[in-house]
């Protein structure tokens, strides 16, 4: 299949490299076009070039503006897609943001499906990745078989904009529990205890977790290094705290951490991984 | 002074009216045309539009729910062709569209100035608001007469935008102070304490505050009723919380205290007065 795909990430690298990898003819846009590297690839001029040239478009980029410039803007997607393509977004954005770039795709006839992931660069590069999907069943299964490149558990998870709605969740339950990981070293640290062996001993239990393996190891060798850039949980905060507010949901939690998210901004740790968190706790 | 007034809702509708008691020549507009019936029956004239209302005037002041609505009727405003025109904003919103707004009247030879209050309808009735102002000091100097017609404790705080950032520090300070005191009342009856007497008692020590007594008093009588709405509060505690956000602020008590009132919202509380958080406290803990 002819595959476009803009956003040559720490993410989408890996992910365009797969499509490619699996016969798939790939061609690429870039805002940095040395981003591109030595790819051995297509390059087109505009996002509207690329759409023209593809059946299906794959974007992985930072923020709902970017997304919606990518897709509506000048020489954007939506001048270039063929009625009938599919424009699949894995970026993360806001659920609302989405719900209106699938509703101005759909005017010209062009299919959106929100897609977004879980799983970080570890599992991009083993095309490991949960992919949560928001959009029409009958798209997503169109483009099942591309997705099954990227990842191993794809969930249609409702209609357009439920797919983003359900990273928000799965992004709370990761950063605070990444606190909760971060609080547990601490209060270990504090109380003169040694934190490899907390983290070994509650590896075993009810405590155990994918983030107490990962990302408490990180703060047990003390190796900041990211991994998931902190400012993108960051940015995540703000999406999940303005669709929390649209709905009047409380989410007590939720805005406590990203207080501490804030913290570690102000610090000036936002490239480094989300395990910094630890740091932050230790300036109190 | 020939003024203009835009916004007519429980805090402009009063405001207008002490601006014409003050002798000043005031034209009004509202999006909705009966509100401002009661204004035209005490003497302002009415306007067609935002452009009318300052076409011909030395200060136009706005006070509107949130910032598209400013920017909106601000742009009617810099249509009109006042160059020289002095544009006053006292609703409450985002510091950075405050900014933003006032480089946009720039443009067009407007001067503007953030002008948020505190004070409630209760302030705006009788004249006492406190009003905090941002922008150049000629056209604060031009503002304060209608100021001193609508407010008491005036205050002149910065460049454009530090109104709003000392209004949104006033939301700070008055957000989680109703909290306290609605947690200290919900903590005194679940100990089976009278509330009554721990206000009292409270009242003469270092927990004083306006919101103990005033807004203590109204917990006690249990009077809903808003004055301030709290989607109003919800609104501002948000302009906080984006704020925080955009510059890496650390604010955990706003935070939590946010998080209390989006769930006001999200429960039907919302057009209640923000002294109905101590419902929702009481829902929590089993004391309804």
């Amino acid at each position: 299949m002819k595959v476009g795909f803009i956003g040559l990430g720490a993410m989408g690298r890996p992910m365009a490299m797969h499509l490619q990898r699996a016969g798939h003819e790939l061609a690429v846009w870039a805002r940095r076009p040395e981003s591109i590297g030595d790819l051995p690839v297509r390059v087109c001029a505009t996002p509207a070039e690329l759409g023209r040239c593809c059946e299906v478009v794959f974007t992985v980029i930072t923020s709902s503006a970017d997304v919606e410039g990518v897709a509506l803007g000048t020489d954007g997607l939506s001048d270039g897609m063929a009625p009938g393509s599919v424009l699949v977004d894995c970026s993360t954005i806001a659920p609302d943001a989405a719900r209106y770039i699938a509703g101005q795709l759909a005017e010209k006839g062009i299919h959106f499906l929100d897609a977004p992931v879980s799983g970080g660069e570890q599992g991009a590069i083993d095309a490991t990745l949960a992919i949560m999907a928001g959009g029409d069943v009958a798209v997503l299964d169109r483009v099942r078989p591309l997705l099954e490149c990227l990842g191993k558990r794809i969930v249609h998870v409702g209609p357009n904009g439920a797919g983003q709605v359900a990273k928000a969740c799965n992004q709370m339950i990761m950063v605070a529990a990444i606190e909760a990981a971060a609080e547990a070293m601490r209060l270990a640290a504090g109380a003169g205890v040694d934190c490899a062996k907390v983290r070994q001993a509650l590896s075993g239990g009810s405590a155990a977790s994918r983030v107490l393996d990962v990302m408490g190891q990180r703060m047990v060798s003390r190796d900041f290094s990211a991994g998931i850039e902190a400012r993108l949980h960051h940015k995540d905060f703000g999406l999940v705290l303005e669709a929390a507010r649209q709905s009047g949901v409380p989410v007590p939690l939720t805005a406590v951490v990203a207080q501490q998210l804030n913290a570690l901004m102000a610090q000036g740790w936002g490239r480094d991984d989300t395990s910094s968190l630890l740091r932050v706790l230790e300036l109190e | 002074m020939k003024i203009g007034f835009i916004g007519l809702g429980i805090m402009g509708r009063p405001m207008a009216l002490n601006l014409i008691k003050g002798g000043h020549a005031v034209t009004v507009w509202a999006r909705r045309a009966e509100s401002m019936q009661p204004l035209l029956e005490a003497g302002a004239k009415g306007a067609a539009s935002p452009a009318d209302a300052a076409r011909g005037n030395e200060l136009v002041i706005s006070m509107v729910a949130d910032a598209p609505d400013v920017a909106e009727v601000m742009r009617g405003v810099a249509s009109a062709g006042q160059p020289g025109l002095v544009a006053v904003d006292m609703s409450t919103i985002d510091p950075a569209a405050a900014r933003q707004i006032g480089e946009d009247l720039a443009a067009a030879g407007i001067d503007f100035v953030d002008a948020p209050v505190s004070g409630g309808e209760v302030g705006a009735i009788a004249g006492t608001l406190s009003i905090m102002a941002g922008g150049s000091e000629a056209a604060f100097a031009r503002a304060k007469p209608a100021f001193e017609c609508m407010g008491k404790n005036i205050v002149h705080v910065g460049a454009s935008g530090a109104g709003q950032v000392t209004k949104a520090a006033n939301q700070i300070v008055t957000g989680m102070g109703v909290l306290a005191v609605a947690e200290a009342f919900a903590f005194a009856a679940k100990n089976g304490v009278d509330r009554g007497k721990v206000r009292e008692a409270l009242l003469g020590g270092f927990a004083y505050s306006k919101i103990l007594e005033n807004h203590g008093q109204r917990m006690l009588d249990r009077n809903f009723k808003p004055g301030f709405k709290s989607w109003m509060h919800e609104k501002d505690l948000n302009i906080v919380m984006q704020t925080a956000h955009e510059l890496g602020l650390c604010l955990p008590g706003s935070a939590a205290t946010a998080q209390m009132f989006n769930a006001m919202v999200g429960s039907g509380l919302g057009e209640e007065d923000s002294i109905a958080i101590l419902k929702l406290l009481e829902r929590l803990s089993g004391q309804e």
